[in-house]
């Protein structure tokens, strides 16, 4: 129970490209799990198919008590778990992808109306608290185009935070931001961390993957090649991949 | 000024030897033919079989005891339109001179008798601008409520039988009524044309084929021998039929136009709606929808023009459209030698309406680039 991701043995691929090859991966209630490694490695299509954006061929997935089903059976119609468990996990982007067309509490409230049913004003009222929770309060009334990006993206974790979610999952929420905004939304990042929410990361910011992550998973050609405590692998990297890779991204 | 226009065209008109040459033949001919234009319409043509026969043009051969039904029709009409346009552009004062304006261009091409049916319509349109451009809450009604005056208006037009509906009235409703039912029945088959399951998939898409393939007037001669084997019971009037045809085929366009759209709406959207949690269906009436629609709504008025202009090929079913009606009247001997004063005044009024048409759509599009920075 203690266990909110369970992946084993998980492949996928794209045609005939093998992208995550017999994946192996745990998650704890509290934990924050940061991803890391090249571009191309497969670390959006890992944290994906925990919400199920993408589909896995083989392998199992267990999601938050659910068991997601594979490809085969969500082609078939067998999609009854997807909506459990996606109504369980949150996903920030690093395109925010706010809804243009509504307002900043629009985008907040509209989910918890729709898949949870509740009422407008309980809705609006928590989307409020939200707002004011990630320094936002002011600006409820506006639509996202008339936010800066920092902006954007901190509305994006206030609407994913609204469904209640027990794990977010962010897929590098920084690396469309200018450098002057980065902080504000890893601030936020960090608030959630220490407020215990089950995080699965991917960024390239390895400052604060260090500072907040309880583990770091080092994914490489589709492959986890390493997971470790923080210190342990950025001072003392096991594998020689890993090595190299640490080298490459620390170095400038 | 004069200076400045003389430097104009001497680099546009009279630039390079090419140019002189063109613009030596192309003006004076331009010129003469405007000349000779005008010296006809104000020296010989004979203006007053215009008035005469306004009312067969206007609609038809419908009665004239029965006439106010139409102008009821007319109101509401303008109702939709003036509360449409109050969607995108608020009404400012100024648009009030410009509203007493038309009426007076109006009234004075009519005569005074229609002057307080003209003022009450104008009044309406306007009352209905307003309404929608300051009052938020009304805009959500706009849908049903063009439904419900559509039904009005076949309620209202009915009584004195359909088949007698004609005239630039009867264009106008055709129009109207293909443009607000293509809409739902394009959106579903563009939904159709991507829906995950094949079966939807293949039956939109040969739908639209099909429909973009084959001429107009073929399907709705088509649709006008086919109701009475298919709805036998219903004994539908050949308006009705018409209006069936020219709705199944431009919902195919309307299809295209939204799938466009469709397609312009980024996968990101769809991911975060989904990670939410939210429905397939709520997806695409909440996210997906609205902001393709945005995107198409000035082709889909340009849309409207095309149908408006295609009316008159209902003359293939009988039915008297506004072309037609003014043929009708250039068969009384009577009229036989004003051809050129009745399709003069067709032509000027197709192409006011469509450069009104065109002008909305213009607007739109400038409308909506700013709407969405
Ligand atoms: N829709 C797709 N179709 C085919 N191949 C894809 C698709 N999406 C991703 N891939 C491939 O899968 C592999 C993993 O992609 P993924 O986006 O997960 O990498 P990533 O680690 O997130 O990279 P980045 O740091 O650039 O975001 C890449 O080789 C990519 O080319
Ligand atoms: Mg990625």
């Amino acid at each position: 129970m203690n266990t909110i991701v369970d992946m084993k043995n998980l492949n996928k691929f794209y045609g005939s490209h093998h992208v995550l090859k017999d994946v192996d991966l745990s998650v704890s209630r509290g934990e924050v799990v940061v991803v890391i490694g090249a571009s191309g490695s497969g670390k959006s299509t890992l944290i994906r198919c925990v919400n199920g954006l993408e589909m896995y061929q083989n392998g199992s997935l267990l999601v938050d008590g659910y068991q997601m089903p594979v490809e085969e059976d969500r082609l078939l119609g067998g999609e009854k778990e997807l909506v459990a468990i996606r109504k369980g996990v949150g996903m920030v982007f690093q395109q925010f992808n706010l809804f243009p067309h509504k307002t900043v509490v629009e985008n907040i409230t509209i989910a918890p109306m729709r898949v949870r049913k509740k009422s407008k004003d309980e809705a609006e009222a928590t989307a409020l608290k939200l707002l004011e929770r990630v320094g936002l309060k002011a600006h409820a009334y506006k639509y996202p185009g008339q936010l800066s990006g920092g902006q954007q993206q901190r509305v994006a974790i206030a609407r994913s935070l609204a469904m209640e979610p027990h794990l977010m999952l962010f897929d590098e929420p920084t690396s469309a931001l200018d450098p002057e905004m980065i902080g504000e939304v890893l601030d936020v990042m960090r608030e959630l961390a220490a407020d215990g929410m089950t995080m699965m990361i991917v960024t390239h910011e390895m400052g604060f993957a260090r500072e907040v992550a309880d583990r770091i998973v080092y994914i490489d050609q589709g492959a986890i090649l390493e997971i470790g405590k923080p210190d342990e692998f950025f001072d003392n990297p096991k594998n020689d991949r890993a090595r190299s890779f640490l080298a490459r991204v620390l170095k400038h | 000024m004069i200076a400045r226009s003389l430097t104009w065209s001497r680099h546009n008109l009279f630039g390079k030897p090419f140019d002189v040459l063109l613009s030596l033949t192309v003006i004076p001919g331009t010129l003469w033919l405007i000349y000779q234009a005008v010296a006809w319409a104000v020296g010989m043509a004979q203006w007053d079989i215009i008035p005469q026969s306004l009312r067969v043009l206007m609609i038809g051969i419908f009665p004239a005891d029965q006439a106010w039904r139409s102008w009821v029709a007319v109101a509401i009409i303008a109702a939709l339109l003036g509360a449409a346009l109050g969607c995108v552009f608020a009404f400012r004062t100024r648009h009030a001179g410009f509203l007493a304006l038309v009426l007076a261009i109006l009234v004075s091409m009519t005569g005074v008798n229609t002057l307080a049916a003209l003022t009450a319509v104008l009044v309406i349109f306007a009352s209905a601008w307003i309404l929608t451009s300051y009052v938020p809450m009304s805009r959500r009604v706009l849908i049903p409520a063009s439904f419900t005056g559509l039904i009005a208006i076949f309620a209202v037009m009915s009584p004195p039988g359909a088949g007698l509906w004609g005239g630039l009235l009867l264009s106008v409703l055709l129009t109207l009524v293909t443009a607000v039912l293509s809409l739902p029945i394009g959106v579903l088959l563009a939904f159709g044309r991507r829906s995950r399951f094949s079966s939807l998939r293949m039956i939109s898409t040969a739908y639209i084929e099909v429909m973009r393939s084959v001429p107009l007037i073929l399907v709705v001669y088509w649709i006008w021998i086919l109701m009475p084997v298919l709805t036998p019971e219903l004994n539908l009037a050949d308006v009705v039929r018409g209006m069936v045809g020219f709705t199944l085929f431009y919902s195919a366009y309307v299809a295209e136009y939204v799938r466009s759209g469709l397609q312009a709406v980024p996968r990101g959207q769809t991911e975060a709606a989904r990670s939410l949690g939210m429905s397939e269906f709520d997806i695409n009436r909440s996210i997906v929808l609205p902001q393709a629609l945005r995107v198409v709504v000035p082709p889909l008025v340009g849309n409207v023009l095309d149908i408006f202009n295609a009316a008159p090929l209902v003359f293939i079913i009988g039915l008297t459209d506004f072309l037609r009606a003014g043929q009708m009247i250039l068969a009384n001997p009577q009229y036989g030698n004003r051809t050129y004063e009745v399709y003069s005044f067709l032509f000027f009024t197709y192409f006011l309406v469509g450069s009104l048409i065109t002008f909305v759509a213009r607007k739109l599009e400038a409308h909506l680039a700013r709407g969405s920075r």
